[in-house]
């Protein structure tokens, strides 16, 4: 489905009465509806390009496709549209996994947020909008959590995770140096990801492995106070 | 799994474990806590099973994962039980070296062991190191024996004994008369008697009742709630079932820090075992009471280990602190009684009920009974988690166990009590860890921390750091935690820049002041800790930056700058070389300079000039300044 020599197919598809038909909302529960706007979006994603002369299904769900485009663009960047919207469907199954596995549980917010967090490796935007009208909590109250805990991302992460840990016992064994070090050979800031989605680059205040101090940790791996050369060949691992 | 639906059972699984254990197998304990992860140990641990399987010594030998051993900074930590010995920094190629040598009866691999710093004397086995000789050990003294995956280790120990004593023999009232005796207060850093809060939760109104676990150990610096959950979570279960049972609660938390994903994932493991075992849900070993546990991680914010702030976390909300005209013991979760206490705390009950309230008071001194777990880092030798009876002066910990400051430099300070604690000069070494006497000379026993600093350390940065973190970690809900620390921050960046000026030091203490009394909740009324002890002890530190901007220290960047003394310098090129800005000049076997203009003041050249030259000096900026001045002109000229 994924390749333009099927369209004909598609286009045959259509025409059936199998289409994705719209069907009133009230004649259905809230979970239901969310079920049908799921599958809707599926096929969304896979008819895309040929059902944008039904206006019915499009005054719907352009909303999500847009926001989805935009969002896709970014991380993965994905430039076809469909690609976009089937990127989005896989985002949003997945976090309708994650909300099943917490019963819909409201008071689970902050474990589903982190669950969805951990999932994607940043919250995005459809994933919290979905969270938002599954769960039935306010959009501002989920943005409050995830601006006010720093293990939440708004913004897309890199595929690795560089953390320099800036604990107390790492300060006083000189973790600001490293810091420096490690922004230089990173050419970004720390709270910065690199052009190229490669690395994110953060601080973090306690890794809990003070002997090794100061301490720079990507992904899982911990290094006890590399020099600038040491870095570089550090990085070069992780591709 | 079968379910125990008595204490005979449970008996009964312990005496079939027991049996099943061959003596006559050798274990080795390869320690898994995080620390020890970061140095490689699975690898090691999967070489160690490899090795022994190839040599086809499965019915000698066996390894065992487990949690912390507490020498962090010597590992990866490996115990060859039941001799007790000890091997510090273990590599995956030592291997099959000390199975050959277990192989020869008694022999130990001499490169591995302890030696004496300073007689040079070997030491094997681990009671006899002196980071472990003078530690007294009852929470982490299961760690080497346990792997905390497995239940059945923690049930060969006599774990859950106490739960099913409780049960069976005591009733809610004596576990609570018991607590109550053995005076064991809460571990977190309050020092608030658990008992009390227990009884205040009991008998507050409402239901249900809830018990929660604060593993949220946000102290940076701190480790011990971690290794204790990682290493032997079943105690901590324990301690919160037999605590649930005398208040009457039947739902639990666990409320973990996500940042340790070994925790959470070793507690989730110990929920679901317990529960197979019939350790938790519905009629725990037979007796009727129900108590159910459930894990919530912690999403990293500092103030959410805060009691309000933890229980409004756990409804889902964003964890901020709620002002307590009532505390949370009697309306915390959902307006509900809720008893919420440290890792350690939970983790003593089960001692106090199997051992006795007259044993625990054996221990340490007059009300502060009991062990206390401190993670002693920053500069000293031995880094690593120490547990020691409440009352032990620093100067034991920091000497005796920690060995002293590595490179032979000079003490300086300690620092306890993370962000909210202290520090403490070299003149206050022999006063006692407990928590009254912490607190009356102006710091505070903390979850456990305990930070060492020597001479190169700048008690100002150290004042600007803490307050940066709380900074970063206040919620803003009140003004005077927000406010205060923003100001206090920028004063206290100026003066390490050089920039302070008289009456700085007298706008600290009544920022401080006003915090203190006016904070809504502990982050704040102790948020100013860390600038009046240091203000207290070293003043002169701040007075030398305001008035002469000068670090003693010559840690403060804007005011400190780097000289090679050509006198001393060989021209060796080792600081060039390992320049990052290439700021030195100087070809090799020359005299080098300091470029001061690309100089970033990071202190790399004043590390690498080897000791024997120690040509590189920190001096005050303004000499190298008004030098570099004083030559212009002469050039000029």
């Amino acid at each position: 489905m994924s390749t333009r020599q099927s369209y004909a197919d598609f286009d045959l598809k259509i025409k059936e009465p199998s289409v994705p038909v719209l069907i009133e909302p009230h004649e259905y529960s809230t979970e239901d509806r969310h079920e049908l706007l799921l599958k809707e979006l599926e096929l969304f994603s896979e008819y895309y390009s040929f059902i944008l002369h039904e206006p019915e299904l499009v005054g719907r769900l352009n909303s999500f496709a847009e926001k989805a485009v935009q969002h896709c663009k970014t991380p993965s960047r994905i430039n076809e549209p469909e690609d976009a919207v089937r990127q989005m469907v896989k985002e949003l199954i997945g976090v309708d996994a994650i909300l099943k596995k917490h019963h819909y549980d409201k008071n689970a917010l902050i474990q589903i947020m982190l669950d969805i967090q951990g999932h994607n490796n940043w919250l995005p935007k459809c994933a919290i909008m979905w969270t938002a009208e599954r769960l039935d909590v306010p959009l501002a109250r989920i943005y409050h959590i995830a601006t006010f805990y720093k293990s939440f991302s708004l913004t897309a992460h890199g595929s690795h995770l560089v953390q320099v840990c800036c604990g107390t016992a790492c300060h006083v064994r000189g973790s600001q140096r490293l810091l420096e070090n490690v922004a230089k050979v990173l050419k970004i800031e720390p709270g910065q990801t690199d052009d190229d989605l490669r690395f994110t680059f953060s601080t973090v205040n306690c890794l809990g492995c003070c002997a090794l101090g100061p301490v720079v940790a990507v992904d899982k791996d911990y290094y006890s106070n590399p020099s600038v050369e040491e870095l570089e060949q550090i990085f070069d691992l992780y591709k | 799994m079968a379910k125990l639906h008595s204490a005979k059972d449970l008996q009964n699984l312990k005496q079939y474990v027991g049996t099943h254990n061959d003596p006559s197998v050798t274990c080795i304990a390869v320690c898994s806590g995080t620390g020890c992860q970061a140095y490689h140990s699975q690898d090691l641990a999967d070489a160690f099973t490899q090795e022994i399987a190839s040599r086809g010594l499965q019915k000698k030998y066996t390894v065992r994962r487990t949690g912390c051993h507490g020498f962090c900074e010597r590992g990866p930590v490996v115990i060859i039980l039941p001799d007790e010995i000890c091997y510090l920094d273990v590599n995956s190629k030592d291997v099959p070296d000390i199975l050959s040598q277990l192989l020869k009866e008694d022999k130990v691999v001499e490169r591995l062991i302890y030696k004496e710093t300073e007689s040079g004397q070997a030491i094997a086995r681990q009671e006899e190191i002196p980071f472990y000789k003078h530690q007294t050990r009852t929470l982490l003294h299961d760690n080497r024996l346990i792997d905390p995956q497995n239940i059945e280790d923690y049930i060969a120990l006599g774990g859950y004994s106490a739960l099913a004593k409780s049960l069976s023999e005591l009733d809610p009232q004596k576990v609570m008369q018991m607590v109550m005796d053995a005076g064991l207060r809460g571990r977190g850093g309050g020092g608030f008697p658990t008992a009390v809060k227990w009884t205040s939760t009991r008998d507050a109104p409402g239901d249900p009742k809830y018990v929660v676990v604060n593993a949220d150990e946000g102290d940076p610096g701190a480790y011990m709630n971690r290794s204790l959950l990682e290493g032997n979570p079943h105690s901590v279960l324990e301690g919160l079932i037999i605590g649930a049972f005398a208040i009457g609660a039947h739902q639990g938390y666990v409320y973990v820090r996500q940042e340790y994903p070994l925790a959470v994932q070793n507690t989730a493991i110990a929920i679901r075992q317990a529960h197979e075992r019939g350790l938790l849900g519905k009629d725990i070993l037979g007796s009727g009471f129900d108590f159910d546990v459930t894990i919530h991680r912690g999403a990293g914010a500092f103030v959410s280990g805060e009691s309000s702030a933890l229980m409004t976390a756990l409804e889902g909300k964003v964890g901020e602190p709620k002002p307590k005209y009532i505390h949370t013991s009697v309306q915390g979760i959902d307006g509900k009684p809720s008893a919420l206490d440290n890792v350690e705390t939970w983790a003593n009950v089960p001692l106090i009920i199997n051992k006795g309230v007259d044993w625990f008071k054996s221990i340490g001194s007059e009300g502060n009974y009991g062990t206390k777990i401190f993670s002693l880092v920053g500069k000293v030798n031995n880094t690593g988690l120490v547990e020691v009876p409440l009352g032990t002066t620093l100067r034991e910990i920091v000497f005796n166990i920690g060995g002293g400051i590595p490179k032979g430099k000079q003490f300086k300070a300690v620092q306890t009590g993370g962000p909210s604690g202290g520090c403490i000069p070299a003149s206050l070494l022999d006063t006692p860890v407990d928590f009254d006497r912490l607190t009356a000379i102006g710091s505070m026993m903390g979850s456990g921390g305990i930070i060492v600093m020597d001479e190169d350390t700048c008690m100002v940065d150290i004042a600007r750091y803490f307050i940066d973190f709380l900074c970063g970690e206040s919620c803003g809900k009140c003004v005077p935690c927000r406010e205060g620390l923003s100001q206090m921050r920028r004063i206290l960046e100026n003066i390490c820049m050089g920039e302070g000026k008289e009456g700085d030091i007298e706008l600290l203490e009544e920022i401080a002041s006003v915090m203190k009394s006016a904070s809504l909740c502990a982050l704040g009324t102790s948020a100013a800790n860390p600038v009046l002890s240091t203000i207290k002890y070293f003043r002169d530190e701040y007075e030398a930056h305001i008035r002469e901007k000068r670090c003693p220290a010559g840690i403060c960047r804007e005011i400190t700058a780097y000289y090679i003394d050509p006198e001393k310098c060989k021209g060796c090129g080792i600081c060039a070389r390992n320049c990052p800005v290439e700021a030195i000049g100087g070809a090799k076997g020359e005299v080098h300079e300091i470029d001061q203009v690309k100089c970033t003041q990071c202190g790399t050249c004043f590390e690498m000039c080897p000791e024997r030259f120690s040509a590189v000096v920190r001096v005050p900026r303004h000499q190298v300044q008004s030098a570099a001045d004083h030559e212009m002109e002469l050039h000029r000229r």
